[in-house]
């Protein structure tokens, strides 16, 4: 019974895999983090942890990928390479892995084949294990990662994504398996991507048995979800019916939508004979033992809905979807309209569109479809990434094609010319890496590395905006949630300790705050005992600011037939296609607008001359906000 | 009743003044225009008169200055520097007045106040003098003898208006086909600057040292000189360092350009304290002129001396003689003042006018002192100069004011304007600066000067989000 370490060459573990009795675990922080702290826990946390982990035994620890890549960036204020990095330190035995969305990387959108290609090169040097899906099972969009993967002499980990319903048969699942088989051979552990926690133990068992007796020697990882609260009962019946590596994690932090506890995995197992291979169940305790204390700094980010969710059966959002929906519900003020949009109008969607896998960038479109829907008629006002999805940019639909009804909803009479015209996968052409470098180098005022190359161009706005971050406060990472997710400030004299980047011991206490007559505020801080002054200028009174008069949808719709665009809803300008002199026809893309990690381009209404453009790329817009105005030929 | 003196200015020199006032048992009498209502030295001062609204034409203004005076019952008026000092109208009001006018009488505030007049008087005593010219004419034919002085002395050479000063209303012209647009735009700004569109030549002395002597002269006509000092470190042709003595000459060079600055005042009938401005170049030193008041960097030959020159301004004024001769003047260690304005000297010293002092410490100890006005809350008036305080350093040896320096630029905390601390502490830490290697031309070929950050410590980073997240009751890059 041998556990695996980091530095075991690949042929040796999968064997290790295959002779097995047992099973072996995968430590799911990330997903953890994703699915029930909206990815919020620090690198701090996972630092504290690193030692016990370690300690523990696992297969690997999943700690990047998915959003996180970005959440490190956007949010935790922390370089994603450095993580791994740092954690590498603490952790040398114990594998890193990932969760990569093919084409879509870490982000939402396809990138180019060079992009993919460098991007994995530069992560590979952290990460052994990739566990790679796309949200169609289409697998050619994840062949340039796969064999990136391979050529790094990493741990490829492709995945059948899993759903329920009455398409989603064990021939249909063994068949794709085969078709992943025969780009990757057997040397790699397949992935049962059960990213919503959908079915009962007994389905599980008999998917895992399927796969089994098609091909014996495949290793198979079951990957899921405890949304329902069953998923030990699942991993139970995927481990007795072959299943060599199951995902659960630390249960300091185990809540709804993320993976059970590890400690429940163990126990219950060992009752069925199965044992957890290299795991010392001391230090599982201890992990959590270690961490547990933080846990409350993190409540602002956990579920504003308690308990376990059966009904994700019905609606199949995936866990990692689950708190950031409630979250836009509760800021949408639609909290109350969740029961009809979860439990009715987004099983139908589903239905509609394909009943294909609801993960990202799946899930998104479904859901928004839905909220959208109910919020303003069924189809009525369809995101770009819905039309991109039934043009089959994506990939092809896995079942059928949704009904002729909705692509006349989406795109007018004309759909079968638009369908005809623009349908189909697009070929995304190679990038200039090196015209972004020199971009990038110009927007930094320094020569990027290659790790802030690689960020960029998956995140570009972010990605600078972090940059700068650093430049401007440091390594944020040594600072412990109490103090880095701290609301309300801080007490009068409340001394605070950390350790800097550097390795220096510093210790803060908290001064007066004075505001002056002209609203700035002054915050005193006593730093390794010499005083400090921090002066912020005023911050502007929420609603202070003049109140735009507020364009009502249908005025913003009559603004654009006149050649006024103006935002529909609140956004990012995530391209712009025009310049001003440019002529327009109709149905020419004006502008890309991106909200809730969805794009819906603006496209001309009639021929005309651009007059101005508004906006630049990057930019955040209220609705009403102007975009681009056009001369319209009469 | 006391004796009441007026202070015909503001900030920094006006409470240098009003505290040698009170030092003698007078009473100060202070003016001010409105931006300059919360200035501190309204609050040092024993009485305060507002004078108008201002800004600037106010304290410029010489009925207003006068009844001021005569309003408060001020019996003598100190102007300190800039504004009125060195404006022979307003000497001659005060003499009208029967005011006593704290410097030279206005005649030789017009002499010297001339370039002209002032450079025949310096030849006919045999000073050496930069090869110049009287008043060019108007037009083509100025430009034509300008072109046959650059013929004979070569270029650059210097177009200066002659009722200009303090490093204004002066053009390097560097060739011949320059002379013709330059000579109409400086006859033109000249007019514009100080109503009066003479120019004059002299031949540039490039990247000179600026070596100036400290004089003072009593009515009985003893004339003193407490030594020199060297302001070589300018931007754009203002003074931003100044040491004394000016250590890079030999004690030889010291007391033969002392000797002359002596000669020249002596020359020019020269009473209370004045400033002899020379060139030096290879051994070689120039006048430039005589600057008819009290100086900013004063504080720096007090330093060496002991001597309070402001004291002595009010006591020699007041009728006194000198109660020292030259013998009795020992220059004694090194001294350097420092101007810490309220500026940003990477955004070409651009002033930091109508921002808030949030935060005012000041060092101490031995060997430093300020002369400032600045305190916590202070608004900095956007219509006036941006010095904030004084830094003068005393030191036994060079490298000990050095140290010293440093020590106290560290000790400042000002929050609020950016200010010139930052880039002081990058040129005492230069190689060039520390071996006293330094001419007019030090910033221009010192840039890297400029290349620093405000505090750049990861733990300031940290501590400055640290702040924001208490400000604001939650980290906004977290949200």
């Amino acid at each position: 019974m041998t556990r695996i370490t980091q530095d075991m060459d690949i042929a040796s573990m999968l064997a290790a895999l295959r002779q097995a009795d047992g099973y072996y675990i995968t430590n799911t922080a990330r997903d953890m983090s994703q699915s029930d702290y909206k990815n919020r826990i620090l690198l701090h946390t996972d630092l504290m942890a690193a030692p016990t982990r370690e300690a523990a035994g696992y297969f690997s620890l999943e700690i990047t990928g998915g959003a996180s890549v970005h959440v490190d960036i956007l949010r935790k204020q922390v370089d994603p390479f450095l993580k791994l990095d740092l954690l590498r330190q603490a952790m040398p035995k114990t594998m890193f892995q990932t969760l990569c969305r093919g084409l879509n990387l870490f982000g939402y959108r396809p990138y180019p084949a060079n992009v993919i290609r460098f991007t994995v090169r530069e992560f590979a040097k952290y990460v052994d294990v990739w566990r790679t899906f796309d949200f169609l099972n289409h697998v050619p969009n994840m062949q340039a990662v796969l064999e990136e993967v391979g050529k790094a002499g990493k741990i490829n980990e492709p995945c059948i994504c899993f759903s329920t319903g009455p398409e989603h048969t064990d021939a249909y699942y063994v068949a794709k398996v085969g078709e992943i088989l025969a780009v990757t051979g057997e040397d790699i552990t397949l992935c049962i991507k059960n990213h919503g926690g959908l079915g009962t133990p007994r389905r599980i068992g008999e998917l895992v048995n399927a796969i089994k007796q098609a091909y014996p020697d495949l290793i198979i990882h079951y990957h899921g979800h405890n949304t329902d609260g069953n998923d030990v009962g699942r991993i139970t019946e995927a481990v007795l019916n072959g299943a060599k590596i199951v995902d659960a994690s630390d249960h300091a932090f185990t809540g709804y939508y993320g993976p059970p506890a590890v400690l429940t995995v163990i126990q219950t197992l060992k009752d069925h004979g199965k044992t957890a291979v290299g795991i010392d169940e001391a230090a599982v305790i201890a992990a959590s033992d270690a961490i547990r204390d933080q846990r409350p700094h993190y409540a602002q980010f956990e579920s504003q809905i308690k308990g376990f969710q059966p009904t994700v059966q019905i609606h199949k959002l995936p866990g990692g979807a689950m708190g950031s929906s409630l979250e836009q519900a509760a800021k949408g003020g639609f909290l109350d309209k969740m029961p009809d949009i979860l439990h009715k109008e987004l099983p139908k969607v589903q239905e509609e569109l394909g009943n294909f896998w609801s993960v990202t960038p799946g899930s998104q479109i479904l859901w928004t479809t839905a909220v959208s829907n109910v919020q303003h008629g069924r189809y009525e006002s369809p995101s770009g990434d819905l039309k991109n999805l039934l043009l089959g940019k994506y990939g092809p639909f896995p079942f059928y094609q949704p009904a002729d009804w909705i692509y006349e909803k989406v795109f007018g009479e004309d759909w079968r010319k638009v369908l005809a015209e623009q349908g189909g996968a697009e070929a995304i052409s190679d990038m200039d890496i090196e015209q972004e470098r020199k971009t990038l180098a110009e927007r930094l005022g320094y020569e990027p590395t290659e790790q802030q190359l690689v960020i960029y161009l998956q995140h570009p706005n972010d990605a600078v905006n972090f940059y700068k971050f650093e430049a401007e406060f440091g390594r944020a990472y040594v600072l412990p949630p109490s103090i880095f997710l701290r609301q309300g400030g801080f007490a009068l004299g409340e001394t605070m300790t950390f350790r800097d980047h550097f390795g220096k011991e510093h210790l803060l206490e908290v001064g007066p705050v004075q505001k002056t007559e002209d609203g700035h505020t002054n915050v005193y801080l006593n730093v390794d005992h010499h005083e400090r002054v921090y002066v912020f200028e005023p911050v502007k009174p929420a609603g202070a600011a003049p109140a735009a008069a507020k364009l009502s949808k249908e005025e913003i719709a009559e603004l654009a037939k006149a050649g006024d665009f103006r935002a529909p809803f609140a956004a990012n300008v995530s391209a712009v296609s025009v310049k001003a002199g440019q002529e327009v026809a109709a149905g020419d893309q004006l502008l890309v607008l991106e909200a809730m990690k969805m794009q819906t381009p603006v496209v001309a209404e009639a021929t005309g001359v651009v007059a101005v453009v508004s906006v630049k790329v990057g930019q955040s817009l209220q609705p009403g906000d102007k975009l681009v105005k056009v001369d319209v030929k009469e | 009743m006391k004796t009441k003196i007026l202070v015909a200015n503001r900030g920094e020199i006006a409470i240098r003044i009003i505290r040698a006032i009170q030092e003698l048992n007078y009473e100060a009498v202070a003016i001010y225009e409105t931006p300059d209502r919360d200035s501190m030295h309204i609050r040092s001062a024993d009485e305060a008169v507002w004078i108008g609204h201002g800004p600037r034409c106010d304290y410029l203004n010489i009925d207003k200055v006068i009844a001021a005076a005569q309003k408060s019952g001020a019996t003598a008026i100190h102007p300190g520097y800039g504004f009125l000092a060195e404006n022979a109208d307003f000497a001659r009001a005060c003499e009208k007045a029967g005011i006593i006018f704290i410097g030279p009488p206005s005649d030789v505030i017009d002499n010297l106040g001339n370039k002209v007049t002032a450079r025949r008087i310096m030849a006919e005593a045999g000073i050496p003098m930069v090869p110049g010219t009287q008043n060019l004419k108007a037009g083509d034919e100025g430009v034509q003898e300008a072109v046959e002085f650059g013929k004979q002395y070569g270029y650059p050479i210097m177009l200066k208006a002659t009722a200009g000063g303090g490093g204004r209303g002066i053009r390097k012209i560097e060739q011949e086909k320059d002379l013709k647009d330059h000579y109409a735009m400086a006859r033109a700004e000249a007019k514009a600057a100080f109503g009066d569109d003479s120019v004059y030549l002299e031949k540039a002395v490039v990247k000179p040292k600026h070596i100036e002597v400290q004089i003072i002269a009593d009515k009985s006509g003893t004339t003193i000189h407490l030594g020199t000092r060297d302001c070589s470190i300018q931007r754009r042709n203002q003074k931003l360092v100044e040491i004394a003595p000016a250590f890079q000459l030999t004690p030889e060079q010291q007391e033969a350009i002392s000797q002359t600055a002596v000669k020249a005042a002596k020359a020019a009938g020269y009473f209370n304290a004045g400033t002899v401005e020379f060139l030096f170049d290879n051994g070689k030193f120039y006048f430039m002129e005589i600057n008819t008041r009290l100086q900013v960097e004063h504080t720096v030959s007090e330093m060496i001396t002991g001597i309070d020159v402001v004291r002595t301004q009010i006591k020699l004024a007041m009728g006194k003689d000198l109660s020292i001769k030259q013998e009795d003047i020992h220059l004694r260690g090194h001294a350097v003042e420092m101007r810490i304005n309220a500026e940003d000297p990477k955004n070409n010293f651009m002033p930091e006018g109508g921002k808030t002092v949030r935060v005012y410490r000041s060092p101490g100890g031995y060997g430093v002192r300020l002369d400032g006005f600045c305190y916590q809350g202070f608004t900095i008036p956007q219509v006036y100069d941006s010095l904030l305080v004084k830094l003068t350093v005393f030191g036994w040896s060079w490298n000990e004011t050095v140290d010293r320096l440093r020590r106290s630029l560290n000790n400042f905390v000002i929050i609020g304007p950016k200010t010139t601390i930052p880039f002081y502490l990058n040129l005492i830490n230069d190689p060039d600066f520390k071996a006293g290697k330094f001419d007019t031309s030090f910033l221009e070929t010192h840039e890297h000067l400029f290349n620093y950050e405000e505090d750049s410590s990861e733990v300031n980073k940290l501590a400055k989000l640290i702040a924001e997240i208490h400000c604001k009751g939650g980290n906004a890059y977290a949200a």
